[in-house]
């Protein structure tokens, strides 16, 4: 069942045995698998099915450095589906190592090993539509693939690893008509939930005041709450909360909204390969189920331990589109089409620098002298990824001269200084909204310092090319499109100790019985890996839990009185 | 002892015609119906071979119009019959029409899907008056030559027409395997016991047809599997699939040489969207049904289509 909430009468109170707030990949994950479980469900969503200015503008926030990160209603969608209804689908696991308490990176560890996920990861990865759990070359494909690099063989980088591609999924289109048939689901759409309410003990969360934008109030009351509202709204929520608890849900200790962390990523150096042209590729494989998957450059574990660094992968990349020089038609027509390009996408694309005319010029001339390579290159992405349903991932373009950059993705380290507050301003709704103090650490300065090294190394030792960079450079390279867009990580992570985390092993919130968080907020590291798969896996096994808890019975789905 | 002599109405439809194959391979049965002279839809013809026979296997195959009217001459006939010979009827799991989820015997049937599912019901409940039936509501079956699930479906996924649906392809895909339904009949020819029931007849836990068409397509060698968007489907179901049909149903009444294009009908489509999951839990233990396992199953499938090319 699928309703607006503005066409409930003023002040209604709903009950559930569950109530789902936030209708993205973690909370319409959880819909499903609740789907004729025996409990009645409501999933709340602020958004509507499609884009709705009103409603991304609840989004709108500060942020400390605006250099550093983007203002908060971007990256994120507040919408039935989410942010997957923008994503750019790239899917893989966290490592093993990313799990581990590591000495040399503070703050690290999760409350239980990858083991523990391995028996979610699968699903997710169908519900991603990523095809199969495989991600190593050898694992997903059944005859040999060209190597990324011919006759390169590397001691401290892995080069048999995947990337799979979702569609992109959009999971309200998706798995919308699923949840909207399911007898005992029932999804609330323009319902924005501005704060929840424990009761006096402050134990239990007793009720979810909710609003629509047309100014309609209603409560849920249920058994148990799940925050899936992302990782900045999380935090959000439970620090507005404090009608009980002064400090906010779960934040007695002044950990929610701390050890915020997004990944460190960015492009720099030029290479050329000394190896043939067909000797070379950094472009996608199709497995047999149809889906994209990449290899990359995948820093070894042992290496990461030896070095004292967090976890870093590496990929051929293209020249920077900005600078003509690359004199690559194709480049210089993605150059020139920016303002056709979204913003997320666009400023990793094109960053904000300003070009001179000359530069403008310059980027015609590629494109006039190459005319048949950017008219196939338009064809391609109009084929493959605008009519695509499965789309062709991102820009890949095969360098006549063997030239590459490097395109990494770090690990960003926790750092409790790198935090979301609430500021004093309120959105329309009374909520207060949040300002984003997103800080890197001289430990993420060094894992990216110490794996290019690495890699330049690498490079010259296998024979393959020589990488140039200039290693003074690489901290204005990593923070030169600032943090990371879209991915929100740590704000009410897992652990042991109330003292430094928020919620516990179950992702439940220290302290109170009943309140639940799901997605990236809870991750107590960040990977390398993009954090939807793992969102996705997280939020199938606490619906597994739930299940599990709701079968022993003992009141679980009572709703409080 | 003398051997139990099985009248099969659709001999010469293709599970008639396995089924005689099958019949006649045992030591305990023989099979009428499947000789060139005998028509069924004659009734003197029909009722003669009624009077010789020690049971009968319903299996006609076809429109709603052949269906409901094989039905209405075999009871009509049948009823008067002394000797109350055991009849298997093949019905259909359409007779449960749209509904969803698990749905075992005792589940309603809705035939709400076209005249099909209807005419199927209807010749269902004339089964139903006659006291020595049993009814078999398979779900899909797939196997070597299987023309529905198995052929066309393979040469829509080579042709690349067919391949991964996404939400359109989340239904269940309830096959059974041409062997286990043909065992499950001889099961319930041999039964008296089981006079008057309905028996499901699936695999148990069933792939989604996204699946299949993956399991199959692997098996097929057609990989890279295909995303096929929904604008496509939409001309595929209603563009493509009726001049398809009209193609087909010209050549094969002019008895061209060569095949037209595999239909993507809007039936297949709704099929695949369908989330109804035949529970065959039953036949399993009173008929005894084995199931294939998908795998193996859909080798041999692939391995027949790509030998007959």
């Amino acid at each position: 069942m699928m309703h607006i909430a503005n066409e409930l009468p003023e002040n209604s109170i709903l009950t559930a045995d569950i109530c789902i707030v936030g209708a993205g990949a973690a909370g319409i994950v959880i819909a499903l698998q609740l789907i004729d479980a025996g409990l009645e469900v409501i999933l709340l969503e602020s958004g509507q099915i499609g884009p709705s200015d009103q409603a991304q503008a609840l989004y709108a926030g500060e942020v400390t450095d605006e250099h550093l990160h983007s203002p908060p209603h971007r990256y994120r969608q507040r919408r039935f589906g989410g942010t997957t209804t923008i994503w750019g689908g790239r899917c893989m696991p966290f490592d093993a190592i990313d799990f581990a308490a590591r000495d040399y990176v503070a703050d690290s560890g999760w409350p239980f090993t990858l083991q523990e996920l391995l028996p979610f990861y699968p699903q997710a990865n169908q519900l991603c539509e990523a095809g199969q759990f495989a991600y190593t070359v050898e694992s997903a494909f059944d005859h040999p693939l060209r190597p990324m690099i011919d006759h390169f063989e590397c001691r401290n980088f892995t080069t048999n690893t995947l990337e799979r591609f979702s569609c992109p999924t959009d999971f309200g289109a998706r798995y919308g008509k699923k949840l909207r048939s399911a007898r005992n689901v029932r999804v609330l759409l323009d319902a924005t939930v501005t704060a929840l309410h424990l009761n006096e003990s402050g134990q239990r969360v007793v009720a979810a005041s909710v609003q629509s934008l047309g100014g309609r109030r209603f409560s849920v009351q249920a058994g148990q709450f799940i925050l899936a509202t992302g990782g900045l709204e999380v935090a959000r929520l439970l620090l507005a909360s404090s009608d009980v608890q002064r400090s906010g849900l779960g934040n007695a200790h002044d950990v929610v909204g701390r050890y915020y962390m997004c990944h460190i990523a960015g492009t720099i150096g030029a290479i050329r390969i000394e190896r043939p042209l067909h000797a070379v590729w950094h472009g996608y494989d199709i497995s047999d189920e149809g889906v994209y998957c990449r290899r990359r450059l995948a820093l070894r574990p042992e290496v990461q331990r030896a070095q004292g660094i967090g976890n870093f992968i590496a990929r051929l990349h293209h020249p920077r589109i900005t600078d003509p020089a690359h004199r690559n038609a194709v480049l210089s027509l993605l150059f020139l089409s920016r303002p056709l390009i979204p913003y997320e996408y666009a400023k990793r694309l094109h960053g904000d620098e300003r070009s001179s005319l000359r530069a403008w010029a310059k980027h015609i001339g590629n494109v006039v002298t190459g005319p048949f390579d950017a008219m196939a290159f338009a064809w391609h992405m109009l084929k493959d990824r605008r009519l695509a349903e499965r789309k062709f991932p991102s820009i890949i373009i095969k360098s006549k001269a063997n030239l590459y950059s490097i395109d990494y993705h770090a690990e960003q380290q926790p750092n409790p200084n790198s935090r979301v507050t609430l500021t004093q301003h309120r959105d329309p709704m009374g909520v207060p909204r949040i300002n984003v103090d997103w800080r890197y650490t001289r430990g993420d300065v060094d894992t990216v310092t110490r794996s290019l090294a690495l890699l330049r190394e690498e490079f010259k030792q296998g024979g393959a090319g020589t990488l140039h960079y200039d290693p003074a450079t690489v901290e204005f390279e990593m923070t030169r499109y600032g943090a990371y867009g879209g991915h929100h990580i740590g704000t009410a992570r897992m652990g042991t100790d109330p003292r430094s985390s928020v919620t516990d092993a179950d992702c439940r919130v220290h302290g109170i019985d009943n309140l639940y968080v799901a997605g990236s907020a809870t991750f107590p590291t960040s990977s390398q890996a993009n954090p939807t798969l793992t969102i996705v896996a997280l939020a199938l096994r606490l619906a597994a839990r739930l299940k599990q808890a709701s079968a022993r019975g003992a009141g679980f789905g009572t709703v409080p009185t | 002892m003398s051997a139990l002599r099985v009248l099969v109405l659709g001999a010469q439809q293709f599970v008639g015609r396995r089924l005689c194959a099958t019949l006649r391979a045992t030591d305990w049965a023989s099979c009428l119906g499947d000789e060139p002279a005998f028509d069924e839809r004659n009734a003197t013809a029909l009722s003669d071979a009624l009077g010789a026979c020690d049971a009968i296997v319903n299996a006609v195959q076809g429109s709603p119009a052949q269906i409901s009217s094989a039905a209405q001459s075999l009871y009509e006939l049948a009823g008067p019959l002394a000797a109350r010979p055991r009849i298997v009827h093949l019905s259909s799991m359409t007779v449960y029409g749209s509904a969803v989820g698990d749905v075992d015997e005792n589940s309603a049937l809705r035939a709400d899907l076209g005249d099909y599912s209807t005419a199927q019901l209807a010749a269902e409940r004339r089964a139903a008056a006659y006291p020595n039936c049993v009814v078999l509501r398979p779900g899909c079956e797939y196997g070597p030559e299987c023309p529905d699930w198995s052929v066309r479906i393979a040469r829509l996924l080579i042709a690349r027409r067919l391949g991964d649906l996404g939400a359109a392809g989340d239904g269940y895909c309830n096959l059974i395997y041409l062997d286990d339904l043909l065992g499950s009949i001889l099961s319930a020819l041999r039964r008296p016991e089981i006079a008057g029931q309905a028996f499901n007849l699936a695999m148990p836990q069933p792939p989604t047809w996204n699946e299949y068409f993956a399991l199959f397509a692997k098996a097929l060698g057609a990989v890279p599997l295909r995303r096929i968007e929904q604008r496509r489907l939409q001309l595929e179901t209603k563009v493509l699939a009726p001049p398809l049909r009209i193609a087909e149903i010209v050549a094969r009444g002019l008895r061209l040489p060569g095949r037209t294009p595999a239909v993507l009908s809007p039936s297949l489509r709704r099929t695949c969207e369908h989330e109804i999951r035949l529970d065959s839990s039953k036949a399993r233990r009173l008929l005894g049904m084995q199931s294939m396992t998908l795998e193996t199953g859909l080798a041999r499938a692939a391995q027949s289509f790509t030998a007959g090319g």
